[in-house]
């Protein structure tokens, strides 16, 4: 009796200690906490309030993930070069960081559906006489290190072979070298110019111009081997869509009109 | 010239964030000091020769810029090894080890700086190895060694403001986030500097009046 | 045992761009070096001077320099000077900061090394003549070069390390900035910043150790 008592209790024991193969799915809902990276240089998409606290798109968009998952959401702000670093080393369990799908940084990190999708725009300042996209030629270019936009400033750049691009480390960094005219320009989500310009706390910047380039399709992302959490993350998104909530934060964070259609027209998902 | 927008909580957060540059520095310090009076003491009794691997390794920490050993520490400890630990565990912990590397150093100089003729006659006199180095080595030593120490303290204060890339808010950081909301860049940094300078200039100050006191006695 | 698949390969491929990185920093470090000796020494002019503001000028450089970080130096002099509408380019702007940075802890450097030095050989120089900057420059300044050369070569390591900052100013053509590019394209950050650090431990050592053979030749006596 004694005997078959302290045997159920072992094997009591090693089915609590033991991990039985949970995935981050399991984790995030047993620890009861969704740790985000956003970027909180980036309004409207992720910034702060006058208490200094996160707010922003996708600041909303990881509560309501956390809700879904019935969790609390922890926001943990990284820059743009940061991101992928904090999720690669377990600091944060995903990045609502309106992070570009590219096809070099899936070799790294697990994408979902896109859950946004950013224009591009070409931002100068007032002194540099730039006025159109191609204007840019032979001036110097500033943008976040290793962003979407960086990399494709830097293939025009070396196109055209005239010309200097800086990256620096953040977004406010670039927003604050072009407003002190250290560059001449920038490129950057139509969003996020309109909303630094209208801020009026960059004197001297005006969108010139949009920039030619593929609409940028942005999605959440979590490790790479992560499925099940991606798998939900989809579903997820396609909820936000279904639900309304995906336009209602459009109208809160961007303005009115009608959010991007974040399918592609003669392909699937 | 100042027409600012910083409200009484920005305050308070570029407080919250001096508050964690100073709590970096005193764990680094702290436990950087301990293991640094270890290593230092370990290696000039071991001399050179058995000492030369943990030189090596101490050396490494001297050789290799800050910010690439919070990153490579960063991606060791959690991306390949797979630990879950935070950005602030990973700071104290470079930054501890950083510390110590120079602190064995300053330790190794203090003890040299002992003529060992002095040490010879503690002994002869009958006292053992410990009783040498806590009554003899540890006072003189220390007078030679105090000054750089303080040095020491001071330089790593200042170097916590690398700390950001493991995502530790600082003051820096504080400062660099009040920027992107604020756009005062120039007002921002004077008082994150000024920040630095008011805790930083007095101690060193008293560093040098230190060394110049007991130089002169001696 | 690990759960992480290294890809050095892909790493080892940038190294040409890593060592062509390293010949950048160097040439920072070793300009920064220069200009900061330079300074430093009209500083050290400017604290023995009977002047009242040519004191204050080289008191507070001094301790700017030394009681505020570097980083934030780097980032004022990019930033803070970008306000008044001074523009640098990262280059100068990194290579101006560790400047500063070295001018303001050699002066010091040169204090301590000014006290080994006699006041009667400054008397002595000055009744065979010699004007009080004839004897700083031919009796004094060799010496104290001389005493201070092992603090030199320490700041000339510190000013290595120190052009890792300049990436916070958009630096990307020196060792660390080349790594840290690397890194924000392609994540590899372990194999990537291990490669880096293995450069900058070779450059260190080979300064400090060909500066204590040069210190040999040199300071014979």
């Amino acid at each position: 009796m004694k005997r078959t008592f302290v045997m159920a209790g072992a094997l009591a024991l090693a089915a609590l200690t033991m991990p039985a193969k949970a995935d981050k799915l399991d984790d995030i809902i047993a620890s009861g906490t969704l740790r985000c990276a956003v970027v909180l240089d980036f309004p409207p998409m992720g910034f702060r309030d006058e208490n200094n606290q996160p707010v922003g798109f996708d600041v909303d968009y990881c509560r309501d993930l956390a809700k879904a998952l019935g969790v609390e959401a922890e926001i943990v702000e990284t820059t743009f070069p940061e991101r992928i670093p904090a999720l690669m080393s377990g600091r944060v369990d995903v990045a609502v960081a309106s992070t570009s799908d590219t096809l070099e940084r899936a070799k790294t990190v697990g994408f979902t559906i896109p859950y946004y999708a950013f224009e591009n725009a070409v931002v100068a300042n007032e002194k540099s006489g730039i006025e159109s996209w191609e204007d840019m030629k032979g001036k110097t270019i500033g943008a976040t290190a290793g962003t979407y936009e960086a990399i494709w400033i830097e293939g025009r750049l070396k196109e055209w072979g005239a010309g200097e691009f800086r990256p620096y480390q953040n977004q406010a960094d670039v927003f604050l070298a072009l407003s002190q005219g250290q560059i001449d320009a920038t490129v950057s989500t139509v969003e996020v110019a309109e909303a630094n310009v209208k801020s009026g706390k960059f004197p001297g910047i005006r969108i010139v111009d949009k920039a030619p380039m593929v609409p940028d399709y942005v999605g959440l992302i979590t490790l790479r081997e992560e499925y099940g959490l991606i798998n939900y993350m989809n579903l997820f998104i396609n909820q936000q869509v279904r639900t309304g909530r995906y336009q209602e934060l459009y109208r809160k964070w961007v303005g009115d009109g009608e959010p991007a259609d974040l399918t592609v027209k003669g392909v699937y998902r | 010239m100042f027409d600012t927008a910083l409200t009484v909580n920005d305050l308070l957060f570029l407080a919250r964030g001096a508050g964690m540059t100073l709590l970096v520095t005193a764990i680094a310090v702290g436990l950087g000091t301990l293991m640094g009076i270890v290593f230092g003491v370990v290696r000039y009794q071991v001399g050179p020769w058995w000492g030369a691997p943990l030189t090596f390794f101490l050396d490494i920490f001297r050789s290799i810029p800050l910010l690439i050993q919070l990153v490579l520490a960063n991606a060791f400890v959690t991306t390949v090894l797979g630990f879950r630990v935070s950005g602030f565990t990973v700071a104290c912990g470079v930054l501890s080890l950083y510390t110590a590397a120079y602190c064995a150093e300053i330790v190794r100089g203090g003890i040299e700086a002992v003529p060992q003729t002095v040490r010879r006659a503690a002994r002869s006199l009958g006292m053992s190895w410990g009783q040498d180095m806590t009554h003899i080595v540890l006072p003189l030593a220390t007078r030679v060694a105090l000054p750089s120490w303080i040095g020491l303290a001071l330089g790593v204060m200042k170097d916590t403001s690398l700390v950001f890339v493991v995502q530790v808010v600082e003051l820096l950081k504080s400062t660099q986030i009040l920027i992107t909301r604020l756009q005062e860049p120039l007002f921002l940094l004077l008082i994150c500097g000024l920040f630095y300078f008011l805790i930083s200039f007095p101690i060193a100050r008293f560093g040098g009046y230190l060394e110049k006191k007991w130089l002169a006695n001696d | 045992m690990f759960n992480y698949t290294f890809r050095w390969n892909q790493a080892l491929k940038s190294l040409p761009q890593m060592l062509e990185g390293a010949l950048v920093t160097m040439e920072i470090a070793i300009l920064s070096m220069v200009i900061g000796i330079a300074i430093a020494i009209v500083l050290t002019l400017f604290r023995l001077s009977p002047l009242r503001p040519l004191r204050a000028v080289a008191a507070v450089w001094v301790e700017i320099a030394r009681n505020t970080p570097a980083l934030f130096q780097i980032y004022m002099v990019h930033f803070g000077l970008g306000s008044f509408g001074i523009h640098l380019t990262p280059y100068l702007s990194l290579l101006i900061g560790i400047a500063y940075n070295n001018a303001g802890y050699l002066t010091e450097n040169f204090r301590g090394a000014l006290t080994a030095i006699p006041e009667t050989q400054t008397r002595a120089a000055r009744s065979l003549g010699m004007t009080s900057l004839q004897a700083f420059r031919h009796v004094v300044m060799p010496q104290m070069l001389r005493i201070a050369f092992l603090p030199m070569t320490n700041q000339m390591v510190w000013a290595i390390l120190m052009t890792s900052l300049g990436a916070v100013v958009a630096m990307n053509s020196d060792l660390y900035g080349v790594a840290n590019d690397l890194n924000a394209r392609t994540f590899r950050t372990f194999e990537i910043f291990a490669i880096a650090a293995v450069i900058f431990y070779l450059i260190t050592k080979t300064i400090t150790i060909s500066a204590r053979l040069l210190a040999a030749r040199l300071f014979r006596y």
